[in-house]
């Protein structure tokens, strides 16, 4: 009966209340309307709230580790003045410590020179007393060696009239 | 005659009758035709408007979209497993937003307040060539899956774990957009036809619950549908070893 309505009456509006189910309708819609947004708002609530406390926590970690970043620059800087500073010290130590050890070399070489040249003099003086020796030696040893020639009864009596000569000046 | 003229009332209630578009000699249902752009419509809108400004702090519209991508994400990765689920999430939330908005939406826009010269609006899934379109993507989709996957090696699946099987392998590729198509069709189709018998039985009051019954259930066919997709293709692209 409605369907030989519907197909010659073309498109239309149907505002019958029992054809169109209106009234049930309404109810179910009004029925989710009420219900399904509590539903589901707590889920996606509960959703919302997890996402905002994973976000802080990535910005919290994010700031902590920004923070840890600056510190260590300001290790790094502060170590590096240190390093510099502890470079230009040894720099300084270490030159001076080449002058010292220059200048004792200096004093030592100069040291040993003088112990040389005295070596040397002591050296020369002991080996004078050697010749002189040696040649005391010798001129003894002629003498002796030319002695027993020399010695017969003229010179004996020369010698001895001599030495009373000598002992009657005095 | 009371009962005869309530049979004939109820045939002219629903079933059969359509809004026929004629294009060249193929006949198009022209009713599912408009409340599916409708209803796609809709869900253009709606995920236009919730995805436009999107903030680190999901609100309304947003939390509710990212709530259904997540849904979404794990029941494609539940089912294809985590190797290629990423490429066919799109296809698997797009064939359960649309299953669960065209269910959604038979039921709860007042489309009887619309007339038309022949037919009713309705869900677009009450219409058996909207749940076989459906169904032969889906089974294109695993099709493509496995053998984009696997190449050749796909048909092993067909003797896996005996060639006994390939028989009832070889069905199941029939029986699988049949199954889908008819299950989705029948359960909306049903639901719409309770509704309407009751409404012309007991006009107020009675309809209520099953009507509740019915958006629990087309709630629960968007599921399966969109579940059984990802299983079919889960199993194509599976591993066996």
């Amino acid at each position: 009966m409605n369907l030989t309505l519907l197909a010659t009456e073309g498109f239309g509006l149907n505002f019958n209340l029992f054809e169109t189910n209106i009234l049930n309708w309404a109810v179910v819609v009004f029925g989710l309307y009420k219900f399904l947004p509590g539903f589901l708002g707590k889920m996606l609530q509960k959703r919302r709230e997890g996402i905002l406390l994973e976000l802080k926590d990535a910005e919290d970690r994010l700031l902590n580790a920004t923070q840890a970043l600056e510190k260590a620059k300001k290790d790094l800087s502060s170590a590096e003045e240190k390093a510099s500073q502890i470079k230009v010290d040894s720099l300084k130590r270490s030159e001076s410590i080449r002058m010292e050890s220059e200048k004792k070399a200096i004093e030592e070489m100069a040291r040993i020179k003088q112990s040389a040249i005295s070596d040397e003099s002591s050296e020369a003086s002991r080996a004078i007393s050697q010749l002189r020796k040696e040649a005391v030696e010798q001129a003894i040893k002629k003498a002796l060696d030319s002695l027993p020639n020399r010695l017969d009864k003229t010179t004996q009596e020369n010698l001895v009239t001599q030495s009373i000569n000598n002992i009657e000046v005095n | 005659m009371f009962f005869n003229s309530l049979l004939t009332n109820f045939a002219a209630l629903e079933v059969g009758q359509h809004l026929y578009w004629q294009i060249g000699n193929i006949r198009l249902h022209g009713q599912v035709f408009l409340t599916s752009w409708i209803l796609l419509g809709a869900l253009l809108v709606f995920i236009s408007l919730g995805t436009k400004k999107m903030e680190n702090d999901p609100k309304g519209l947003q939390n509710l979209l990212e709530f259904l991508w997540d849904y979404i994400r794990d029941l494609a990765r539940t089912q294809i497993g985590e190797k290629v689920y990423r490429d066919w999430m799109p296809f698997i939330g797009t064939l359960f937003l649309f299953v669960f908005v065209s269910n959604w939406g038979g039921a709860l826009i007042p489309w009887r307040l619309i007339k038309l010269p022949s037919g009713e609006l309705g869900a677009p899934t009450a219409d058996i060539n909207t749940t076989i379109a459906l169904a032969l993507l889906v089974s294109l989709s695993y099709f493509y899956a496995g053998l984009s996957n696997k190449g050749w090696r796909y048909f092993e699946y067909y003797v896996h774990p005996t060639p006994i099987m390939l028989p009832f392998k070889i069905l199941e590729d029939f029986t699988k957009p049949l199954s889908l198509s008819f299950r989705l069709f029948g359960n909306i189709l049903a639901d719409e036809l309770v509704v309407g018998v009751l409404v012309f039985l007991v006009p107020l009051i009675l309809p209520i619950p099953v009507m509740f019954l019915g958006l629990f259930t087309s709630a629960i066919q968007a599921l399966i549908f969109a579940t059984l997709a990802a299983y079919y293709i889960g199993e194509a692209v599976e591993e066996h070893h």
